[in-house]
């Protein structure tokens, strides 16, 4: 989420005498993002990053005090003018008991944490002073009317959101604040109708309509119109849960919804009242006509942390001055109380939901210090064992990878995930496989179980783009098991358009690389021209031999003989090079050439103790036939 | 012996002297030829006492190959200078196979390389993890907005009555805790790289992505030693000079935690190309990640005591390094398996 407000704005806060610039580099480092600060007539505008834990700060407010904190480390001065935390309290408003009034029911209170409105009469809706529309603009919302300017310009200046209705069209005065039932519908004052899912806040008029999807958005029922005469600021803070749930489910995304689901400062709720009815006094010639109505079941209750002092500095790793952090802490809203070692720190309101351990408040310290103090040492290197197994999986991938890249094949990662009709292509069945539940595409839908899928996808897909394919991929299958995780097992698979001996070279050469002395194995498929293949890497790991075995040189002579054979089903070359190597003279098979089903092969005959004789070696190929 | 060594001798003499290929051909017979001085020697065997008979005879039979391969290379020599045909020497050279990594594997590599050198051992652990791994054991209860169906990809299988959903890991950092329960005792120096998923595609996501993981927990492990690890990493990977900063942010595993920001690849930190503002980078850094102290909750959780032992963590995304150190910025090429793409590497 990020926020724009203008320099000017932020000013009427903050007192201090750095630069647009200064400011967005020096929060940046040390509080929120500053992405830009852009020159606009004369003001700046500045895009900033909110952090999910720091909604407190999406405002000119949360802004003035994060710079009163950071800013005096850069040796400039900044401080709040004034903290509308404790200038807005309740006593500044003249209730008004005698006019007008609201029957408020909460059914629920786990619903809403704090309820406050007011009633106005002798409202004068039309357009809003110069610097309000001018600063709701820049922040990127669309100016509208007086009344509804002021609940965004509110949102903006102190970060809680704010509602306005027309206070004639809340029937029969009542408001029910409940949860909504399944399928209830509310058109919103964007003119949408929405289907509640069920659960969601919100708020039913005397004469049962829904009159606010609460957190979200009013009703359009009730919105203020032209011919509005009496309003209802209305400042709550809702259960943070329900509102996200609501926004999820519904998909209506709003920018008070994400004020609201991120959890909001019950205290604010009274300076945003207080300040918000002065704004319509002041221009929208608002008569105040009601008692205030505050419904806060659970006050805030103060919040402390105690810490011990060498906590900060076993984390940040230097030592920084106990009154330095006090400093920071004090300059940041918290209280500080130092006792012997420890330091007893009270939480403002506001910072309730992201500091509550010791070590946040080492963050509140070491940022405001500023990371950029802090000096960098590499920690000293400390020997883990690396489990075996582990290691093996990288080295044999890397080297695998390598020869392959050589043999000029080419790498391809696919996607884990694979659809229904590529499982079904490769004859594969859907219900061997894991299923998401939420996939975002039926491209992606499956775990695959093998690698063929993915790969004769890149094959087809590549088709026209270059003439021969040879591919390959080392990823991992996921195979399902009962009642457990899947086995994810890494697979090497090779895929190419060319024929089946140069695929099965290409395993060959992987088995040689690894001193592998098993055959290939008949695991090469063919289907429309390609061919693959697919082996378990831990085969492989398994099997492998760093160096081959080391033979004696032989200094005796070798007899090289030459036949040819004619193969058929029961004289092939498998079963010819198994019979030749029954003779323990021979020492290799060649093939020298093949056509048709002729094979000339060439055999290799020695002796380890001394010169063979030609007809030696002639008996033992005789032997064969 | 001696014969041998003046024949040798004799040899080089004339093989010196030798300008055309007759000459050649008139040495080879002289020396290689059937009545050549090499048989002549191999016929004195007989002279020769039997117990040296066999070194003799290695000897000879060495002398006849240098022989040999010195008068080849000289055929080569005179036949290369007699010929006036004209040699283009920039024609290309015989053509080997050359086939492609995957820019991914080249990282990894990389990557595991640089930690490698300071102790740092990469592990492995599931892609499909229980939530437990990929959330609770992170500080990340139920309900948070990380665990929704819109951040986080699950599978379609009943929930294990302990751990939770089964979940595509939407980070490597369920390789935490598990890291945490295999060791059992600090020292922890790991790198975890691993892919991972989150239910999100267009110009900018792709739906299965890379990460890579430092955890190191340890006594006395503080910001600085982050720090310098950040920084060390930042030097080795995208070159001498880069510079890393550290900006507040939120993670729920870590207490602080920080985004990191490396000097811009492309202007070096001066935001500026040429007298003008630098495209690729917002003045002069560029992002690189979430890190951060880790959080005592997710020691505990690891059964490690917070109170004795701390430590850094950080993610970060390969293909993120990737594009700032090489400028591919498509991240759909990286798993779209086009030829094209694949074999520029």
């Amino acid at each position: 989420m990020n926020i724009k407000i203008t320099h000017n704005w932020l000013l009427e806060y903050l007192e201090t005498d750095a630069t647009a610039d200064q400011i967005r580099e020096y929060l940046s480092l040390c509080g929120p993002s500053v992405e830009s600060a852009t020159k606009v007539d004369g003001d700046w505008v500045y895009d900033i990053e909110i952090i999910s834990n720091r909604i407190d700060y999406a405002s000119v407010l949360g802004i003035s005090q994060e710079a009163a904190a950071i800013l005096p480390m850069f040796g400039k001065k900044a401080k709040l003018k004034f903290d509308p935390l404790t200038a807005y309290k309740f006593t500044k408003i003249k209730e008004n008991n005698s006019g007008l009034s609201l029957n408020v029911k909460i059914e629920d209170k786990n619903l809403c944490s704090r309820f406050t409105a007011v009633i106005f009469d002798n409202v004068k809706i039309g357009p809003s002073p110069k610097f309000i529309s001018e600063r709701v603009l820049a922040a990127g919302i669309k100016s509208i009317n007086n009344a509804v300017d002021v609940s965004n310009y509110l949102m903006l200046t102190l970060g809680q959101p704010v509602h306005v209705f027309d206070y004639d069209e809340i029937k029969k005065q009542t408001m029910i604040m409940r949860e909504s039932k399944k399928g209830e519908k509310i058109t919103t004052l964007d003119e949408q109708e929405i289907t509640l899912p069920g659960g969601d806040i919100v708020i039913e008029d005397g004469s049962g309509r829904l009159v606010d999807l609460c957190g979200i958005m009013g009703g359009l029922n009730s919105a203020i119109s032209n011919k509005t005469k009496r309003i209802i600021l209305f400042v709550q803070t809702y259960n943070k849960e329900k509102v996200r749930k609501t926004v999820m489910n519904t998909g209506v995304r709003t920018v008070a919804a994400t004020y609201f689901e991120k959890g909001l400062d019950e205290e604010r709720v009274e300076a945003t009242l207080v300040y918000g009815t002065e704004l319509l006094q002041k221009y929208a010639s608002a008569k105040l006509a009601s008692k205030i109505y505050d419904i806060y079941p659970n006050p805030y209750k103060k919040k402390t942390i105690v810490i011990k002092l060498e906590t900060f500095e076993k984390l940040i790793g230097i030592k920084i001055d106990r009154k330095k952090i006090r400093e920071i802490l004090t300059n940041l809203g918290f209280g500080a109380e130092e006792k012997k070692d420890f330091l007893t720190v009270t939480v403002p309101s506001y910072r309730k939901y992201d500091i509550s351990i010791p070590e946040d408040l080492v963050e509140e310290v070491a940022r405001i210090y500023g990371y950029q103090n802090i000096p960098s040492r590499l920690q000293a290197p400390s020997y883990v064992e690396q489990p075996k197994e582990m290691e093996d999986l990288f080295v044999f991938q890397n080297k695998i990878k390598l020869l392959l890249k050589h043999l000029g094949l080419n790498e391809v990662i696919n996607y884990s995930m694979v659809s229904k009709e590529m499982i079904q292509d490769s004859g594969l069945k859907i219900e061997d496989h894991l299923r998401l539940s939420n996939s975002i595409s039926e491209d992606i839908e499956y775990l695959r179980i093998t690698l063929f899928p993915s790969l004769y996808k890149n094959i087809k897909d590549n088709i026209g783009k270059k003439d021969i394919m040879r591919f390959f991929e080392i990823g991992k299958v996921y195979l399902p098991r009962k009642n457990d995780l899947p086995e994810e097992n890494y697979r090497l698979g090779i895929a190419t358009n060319t024929d089946y001996f140069d695929l099965k070279g290409i395993v060959e050469a992987v088995y040689k690389e690894l001193n592998i002395k098993l055959d290939v194995t008949e695991n090469i498929k063919e289907k429309n021209g390609i061919f693959v293949t697919e082996i378990e890497l831990s085969k492989l790991i398994k099997n492998y031999q760093s160096v081959p075995k080391f033979k004696q040189l032989n200094q005796y002579s070798v007899i090289k003989l030459d036949k040819t054979f004619i193969l058929d089903k029961n004289n092939t070359y498998r079963s010819l090079k198994e019979k030749a190597l029954s003779s323990k003279l021979l020492i290799n098979v060649e093939v020298v050439s093949q056509f048709n089903n002729k094979l000339t092969l060439r055999f290799y005959y020695s002796s380890m103790d001394r010169n063979l004789i030609e007809e030696e070696a002639k008996g033992e190929l005789d032997k064969l036939v | 012996m001696s014969n041998l060594d003046n024949l040798k001798q004799e040899f080089n003499k004339n093989l010196s002297q030798i300008s055309n290929s007759e000459q050649l051909t008139a040495l080879h017979i002289k020396y290689l030829g059937r009545n050549g001085l090499i048989n002549d020697l191999l016929k004195k065997i007989k002279e020769i006492p039997n117990e040296e008979k066999k070194q003799y005879g290695t000897q000879v039979n060495l002398l006849k190959k240098e022989i040999e391969e010195k008068i080849n290379a000289k055929t080569k020599e005179l036949s290369s200078k007699k010929s006036d045909k004209f040699f283009d020497k920039t024609m290309p050279g015989k053509q080997y196979p050359k086939g492609s990594s995957h820019i991914i594997s080249y990282a990894i590599e990389e990557i595991t390389k640089i930690f490698e050198k300071i102790s740092f051992i990469r592990v492995s652990y599931p892609e499909v993890d229980w939530e437990y791994s990929a959330f609770e054991s992170l500080n990340m209860p139920k309900g948070h907005p990380a665990r929704d169906d819109f951040e986080t990809s699950y599978i379609d299988t009943p929930p294990h009555p302990k751990f939770g959903k089964m979940v595509l890991t939407p980070h490597t950092s369920n390789g935490q805790n598990r890291e945490m329960r295999r060791v059992k005792n600090p020292p922890i120096r790991m790198i975890n790289i691993s892919k991972c998923y989150r239910p999100n595609w267009d110009a900018t996501h792709t739906p299965m992505f890379y990460q890579f993981e430092g955890l190191c927990v340890d006594k006395d492990i503080n910001i600085t030693n982050l720090k310098g690890t950040l920084d060390y990493f930042a030097e080795k990977y995208f070159g001498r000079g880069t510079k890393t900063r550290l900006r507040p942010h939120h993670f729920q595993f870590t207490e602080p935690s920080f985004e990191v920001d490396v000097t811009c690849t492309v202007c070096k930190g001066s935001a500026k190309v040429n007298g003008k503002k630098c495209k690729v980078c917002k003045s002069g850094w560029l992002e690189l990640g979430g890190t951060g102290m880790v959080h005592p909750n997710v020691l505990k959780e690891g059964g490690i005591n917070p109170n004795e032992f701390t430590g850094w963590a950080f993610g970060f995304g390969i293909e993120r390094v990737i594009m700032m150190k090489y400028g591919l910025d498509d991240i759909r090429n990286y798993y779209g398996g086009d030829i094209r793409f694949l074999e520029q590497f």
